[in-house]
């Protein structure tokens, strides 16, 4: 296992059970390698059906790899049985899924409140935390409000403080910021590199926005089209603190930018 | 019925006031259309085979005034109450336990689904038999009835379960009951109603079937009485009254209803949404 490595993937690969019997059905992932850092802000981008949704869901543990390893800290994911998977792995992954996920029948305060009380630490200081988490996402005056009063980047957001609240070590993103105009999309970036350089997480974030993986990322992996493996992978040495519209225009941002576009193109 | 109950749960949302104002005209000619037809029917046949609409509502509000339709009105809704409530309660939840012994579920399939497409009026006679004339046997027939529509709305409710929310509360480190008690039973909610809604009025009728085979109050009973008695006015007197409790008690559950799925999308929406 790599050096600082809090989780790492080893020669993953997946299919899908065959829709007929006897019918082979495609590998989408083969042969993809990685690892990502404590505390590294790893941004994954690649083609539509490359299988990085598949590959989240792996890493959580919400799917069954069918060969290869996951490996989170010193535990592997089983392979094959869906049983004996521990989604989370007791909530020390968090993952924003590419669909936003919320219960129809919570508030929009109650679906953000839903991890901690069913994790029995809902109280005073987890609360006035959801509270503000709120409303540094811009959802003050909503809170009240059901899913389906709510609009899709509103929507988005609450699914994000609902991972946040809990405060998980890692965090898997996918898509994230995929439904929101620019304005707030830069707004919610700088937030998350905000709350990232207080907390330190992990955060793995697939995105099809170049710009948002070099923006955010210290590192940028880019999978080829299925069966998905890393195609290439791409340091991010921009400095920390990023302002998230000034660097568009830096000369590294540029280079890094053409480099990948070329590559998933 | 239908037709009333959709605008009754759009009125959550109110729609706009003129759109509403325009049902309820509609309502309104709809009534008097059949109320017409019904007076036209009388005079044509004879108010012995077809009692006319006056006569029926000069009938109720006596039976109102002596408080004799109100009591046998009220055994009949109790029964069916009580039923509603016997049937519909085991119904719900049984699903529920259920839910994680598929065996268990399949092997009581083909007795679910035979109960469920057996006549169950047919059973009355028998349920008489074995728990006399009383509230008992009507009770245990609306009971029956209420029991399999539930049964199998409420089954359907939770095999429409939507897993990527499972997923998402067991990534939360969701236990079993968390699942259950936040995902599961809220998300089949909608179904429950959905039965409950249909069985409403089989309970009202299953009541009404029982105590006319055999009672001594009700408004089946009634209806049996004034048979007897070629009573034809009394007969029309006891089934509009029957209409009347169906009525009421399709205004709670949809009540009920429209408070507990107080989340859901208005459903003038989801009207626009399936037409
Ligand atoms: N449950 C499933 N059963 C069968 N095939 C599946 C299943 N889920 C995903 N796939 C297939 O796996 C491939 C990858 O899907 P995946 O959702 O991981 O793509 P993605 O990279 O996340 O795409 P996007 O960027 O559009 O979200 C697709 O070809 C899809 O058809
Ligand atoms: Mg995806």
């Amino acid at each position: 296992m790599a050096a600082g490595a809090i989780l790492e993937i080893r020669g993953l690969a997946k299919r899908f059970r065959a829709r007929a019997p006897g019918a082979e059905s495609p590998w989408i992932i083969r042969d993809l390698s990685f690892s990502v850092r404590e505390g590294e802000l790893l941004t994954i981008v690649g083609p539509s059906g490359a299988g990085k949704t598949t590959l989240l869901n792996m890493i959580a543990q919400t799917d069954t790899a069918s060969g290869g390893e996951v490996r989170f800290r010193a535990q592997v994911a089983p392979l094959g049985d869906a049983k004996a998977l521990r989604p989370g792995l007791s909530r020390q992954i968090g993952y924003i899924t590419q669909d936003d996920n919320l219960l129809p029948w919570r508030t929009c305060l109650g679906n953000v409140l839903f991890p901690l009380e069913v994790q029995g630490r809902l109280d005073g200081q987890t609360r006035a935390r959801a509270q503000s988490l709120v409303e540094a996402v811009g959802l003050a005056g909503f809170e009240n409000h059901y899913p389906h009063e709510l609009s899709g980047g509103m929507r988005k957001r609450t699914s994000l403080i609902r991972t946040l609240v809990y405060d998980p070590p890692v965090i898997l993103m996918d898509e994230p910021f995929g439904a929101v105009d620019a304005q707030t999309r830069a707004l919610l970036q700088a937030d998350l590199l905000r709350l990232w350089g207080e907390g330190r997480k992990t955060i793995v974030f697939v995105t099809h926005d170049i710009a948002e993986a070099i923006a955010l990322g210290d590192r940028t992996l880019v999978l080829s089209r299925a069966p998905a493996s890393v195609k290439s992978e791409h340091l991010i040495s921009i400095p920390r603190p990023r302002d998230i519209g000034g660097i568009l225009t830096r000369p590294e941002f540029v280079t890094l930018y053409q480099a990948i576009r070329a590559e998933v193109a | 019925m239908a037709r009333r109950s959709e605008v009754e749960t759009g009125g959550a949302v109110p729609a706009p006031a003129a759109q509403r104002r325009s049902q309820r005209l509609d309502q309104a000619l709809e009534l008097v259309f059949l109320l017409a037809l019904w007076q036209v029917l009388s005079l044509w046949l004879g108010t012995y085979w077809i009692s006319s609409p006056l006569a029926t509502l000069a009938g109720l509000f006596r039976g109102l005034a002596s408080g004799e339709l109100l009591l046998h009105a009220s055994y009949t809704a109790g029964e069916a109450a009580i039923g509603f409530l016997v049937g519909g309660i085991p119904a719900a939840a049984l699903p529920f336990a259920l839910r994680r012994m598929p065996v268990m579920t399949a092997i009581l399939d083909p007795f679910m689904v035979g109960g469920y497409g057996a006549p169950k009026l047919a059973l009355a006679p028998l349920f008489i038999l074995w728990f006399g004339i009383g509230i008992e046997s009507k009770v245990a027939l609306v009971g029956v009835t209420v029991f399999f529509i539930v049964y199998f709305s409420t089954l359907s409710g939770i095999r429409a379960l939507d897993t990527r929310l499972v997923q998402m509360a067991q990534v939360m480190d969701a236990n079993e009951h968390a699942v259950a008690r936040h995902i599961v039973f809220p998300g089949a909610v909608p179904y429950i109603f959905t039965g409950l809604r249909i069985a409403m009025p089989y309970s009202i009728g299953g009541a009404v079937i029982a105590e006319l085979i055999s009672a001594n109050r009700g408004l089946g009973y009634l209806v049996q009485l004034r048979a007897m008695n070629y009573d034809t006015t009394g007969i029309f007197v006891a089934l509009a009254a029957t209409t009347c409790i169906v009525f009421l008690g399709n205004w709670l559950v949809n009540a009920l209803e429209r408070f507990l799925l107080r989340w859901r999308p208005p459903a003038d929406a989801m009207l626009q949404a399936d037409a």
